[in-house]
């Protein structure tokens, strides 16, 4: 029932879309599909039915678990965010013409149902309905990175496609191989996942690490994990700023579900210790690539989305080590790393606003007086930087510390390793920004600039989230906790 | 009914018939009879599924066969064609790695790789019969070889086709291994068509100039006709 609510809403949204005439009006149906999606999670998690299993929705294919909710609830604040963000930004790159005023119901239109398609991904319960919908991100997010009007985001787009769309299939084939597993112990079989957990004990661990590394290939495509994150920079970078932080905060995150959802299953039966030590391997590589590609960044947002393979590396790895506690601060790090992400795209944005006449798409980002022109964009970044490089007072540095704490438990060489690339990283994010940002150009040279005004809608997300990441670094309220340790229970480990 | 025996060695040539046209895929640089390949191709796999449902009277591969048919062997290849009309490209001489040769030479080593290892993982369970075995194992052939051709040619387009014998190859091995829902299979499809529809208009934007390519998603009725400019 709830489903056809969120179906009807995006309908509801689409049409207005359709029919609307003005910019205004399709991005305001927008931003009231993203806020009513909000209002429903959170009615669904207080209405406390959760999980909710296949009686209450009216078939097999979908259901609603702490672990759905909870990704949904991050992807609409976030969809909610970029809606507003978007407003005066798009209205921004129609001016520029680097938008045509033709293209915006595409773009719109393309928008609500992608929100659409994630809630979807989220509530599915059946593994390959699950993939259809991540397939079907991946076009619809494509279609958002190539709207721009020049052909480097076709090229962006198109190479997203086929990486991504090419390892989806091997995860498809994985599938059909746990289809098989499950009917060849069970007798009928299925691809429902809380059919499969229930009697994954019983899976032959051969099997099962066949069709995990397959279903990997895919998700981790999706998730920039190495080596198949070649698509993510490019596809971040020439993306609007709003669609990056889309991209970013939520779109990875349905690759890590996936892997987060099928590790599940990995975990029940006696192949748990090989996959640990393949996600391990794996979330070392990526954040061994990704530190040494921020080191000689000039770019910034090139800069933010290597910073977003780093992080999807710490996930992976934080997965391997497999433990409760391991896989809560993996969640945790999940909800940290989305709105921190999210808000350091929205500065870049405004920062490209302010500086895109004097540049060429494939310059070095050459900043100047920031403080002055965009304070908020610019404090955005900087606080932004602390956050994810894993400052106190930061979410991130709860979930990296008590990661790096398990991780100690786990395998202290790869604690070793990783301390040494995160710190990097980490140098890497500040030593771009006290060089970029402390440029300020003589009292002659600063007629030549002109302040781009920035519209209050985009300043506000960058704030709200900037304020929002702050009170859950400081505050860990006891119902965030129940929660968490709900999903964790869901998931059996 | 029809003697199974006689449908077995239908299957088998039918096998045959997909190897071919997938080593076609890699090595041609002609890009229009790529496309009615790409149709034969399918069209193999839907007397493939029909001889199936021959020998195991499942009505799933019927309705896999009827789906396939429409989307695969009329829709697509239909849209892929009239979109080569358009951007008049005939020839697709360009790779990027792999010259043809060597890659038919990799696939026959990927063939063989996959039948060792598909020969040790499914070991012991019943999709170990030698029809199955067979179909899983040109299956997944048939998925790399589309792999190769993804990324081993430049034009989009070729990438494409590329991408859809993948496709071909995961339907293949699904049909051997096992009996995937209906409503799974059918969403795929659909899946397929939007990629498909997807890509091939980005690439009438890759092969001109933005005013044309403009011009062109117009002529698609993609973009509304709003434009007034600022």
């Amino acid at each position: 029932m709830i489903l056809a609510a969120f179906v009807l809403v995006a309908a509801a949204a689409l049409a207005a879309i359709a029919l609307g005439r003005t910019h205004r009006q399709m991005n305001s149906a927008c931003i009231a599909e993203a806020a009513i999606f909000l209002v429903l999670s959170v009615w669904l998690i207080l209405s406390s039915q959760i999980p909710m299993t296949s009686l209450a929705i009216g078939n097999e294919f979908f259901f609603i678990d702490h672990l759905g909710l909870y990704e949904v609830l991050i992807a609409t604040v976030i969809f909610l965010l970029a809606a507003v963000y978007a407003r005066g930004y798009v209205e921004n790159l129609i001016e520029a013409r680097e938008l045509s005023r033709g293209s915006l119901k595409l773009f719109y239109g393309a928008w609500a149902f992608l929100l659409l398609v994630i809630v979807l991904a989220f509530f599915s319960d059946n593994l390959a309905l699950f993939w259809i919908f991540t397939e079907l991100t991946t076009v619809i997010s494509a279609m958002l990175v190539a709207i721009l009007y020049a052909r480097d985001n076709i090229d962006a787009a198109i190479k997203y496609i086929f990486i991504a769309s090419v390892s989806m299939l091997f995860s498809f084939v994985g599938l059909i191989f746990l289809f098989e597993i499950s009917r060849s112990v069970v007798g009928t079989g299925t691809l429902n996942w809380t059919v499969l957990m229930q009697q994954a004990g019983s899976f032959p661990p051969g099997m099962v690490i066949a069709a995990f590394a397959l279903i990997f290939i895919g998700f981790a495509a999706k998730s920039g994990i190495f080596p198949f994150h070649t698509w993510l920079p490019e596809a971040h970078v020439r993306a609007p700023s709003a669609v990056s932080a889309i991209l970013s905060g939520v779109l990875l995150n349905v690759g890590i579900y996936g892997i987060i959802r099928v590790f599940a299953i990995v975990h029940r039966t006696t192949a748990v210790s090989t996959v640990s030590l393949l996600l391990l391997v794996f979330g070392l590589l990526t954040v061994f690539i990704a530190a040494l590609s921020m080191l000689p960044q000039k770019k910034l947002k090139k800069l933010i989305a290597f910073s977003s393979v780093e992080n999807m590396g710490i996930l992976l790895i934080g997965l391997a080590v497999a433990t409760p506690l391991a896989l809560f601060w993996v969640l945790f790090h999940v909800m940290a790393h989305a709105f921190t992400k999210a808000g350091l795209f929205f500065s870049a944005g405004i920062l490209h606003r302010q500086y895109h006449s004097t540049l060429s798409p494939d310059a070095v980002d050459d900043m100047r007086d920031v403080f002055t022109l965009q304070p908020v964009a610019a404090w955005g970044i900087v606080l932004g930087g602390l956050a994810i490089t894993g400052m106190p007072l930061f979410p991130i540095f709860l979930s990296k510390f008590f990661l790096l704490v398990q991780l100690a438990g786990f395998s202290p060489v790869a604690l070793v390793i990783l301390l040494v690339l995160l710190f990097i990283a980490a140098g890497a994010f500040g030593y771009f920004v006290i060089r970029t940002f402390t440029q300020v150009s003589g009292s002659g040279a600063h007629a030549e600039i002109v302040r781009y005004q920035t519209p209050a809608g985009m300043n506000l997300p960058v704030i709200v989230l900037l304020v929002l990441t702050l009170i859950l670094g400081t505050v860990i309220t006891s119902g965030e906790v129940a929660f968490l340790n709900q999903i964790v229970a869901e998931l059996m480990f | 009914m029809i003697d199974p025996a006689l449908v077995q060695s239908v299957i088998r040539i039918l096998f045959a018939v997909v190897i071919v046209t997938a080593a076609y895929i890699i090595s041609t640089r002609n890009l229009i009879s790529l496309v009615s390949v790409y149709a034969l191709q399918s069209l193999t796999l839907v007397l493939m599924a029909l001889a199936l449902w021959s020998l195991e009277g499942a009505t799933v591969l019927l309705a896999i066969a009827a789906v396939t048919f429409v989307s695969k062997v009329l829709i697509i290849p239909y849209f892929i064609a009239s979109i080569q009309e358009r951007i008049r490209i005939r020839r697709d001489i360009e790779f990027h790695f792999l010259s043809p040769t060597t890659s038919l030479l990799l696939s026959m080593a990927l063939i063989l790789f996959i039948y060792i290892a598909l020969a040790n993982i499914l070991e012991g369970t019943p999709a170990r019969e030698s029809l199955f075995f067979f179909g899983a194992v040109i299956g997944l052939s048939l998925m790399l070889m589309g792999m190769m051709v993804t990324f081993s040619r430049k034009r989009a387009i070729t990438k494409v086709l590329g991408y859809l014998s993948m496709e071909n190859g995961v339907l293949l091995f699904g049909m051997f291994v096992t009996e995937l829902p209906f409503i799974i299979e059918f969403l795929i499809i659909i899946d397929l068509v939007i990629l498909v529809m997807l890509t091939t208009i980005l690439t009438v934007g890759l092969d001109s100039t933005l005013e044309e390519y403009h011009q062109r998603l117009h002529r698609f009725h993609l973009v509304g006709d709003t434009e007034d400019g600022p």
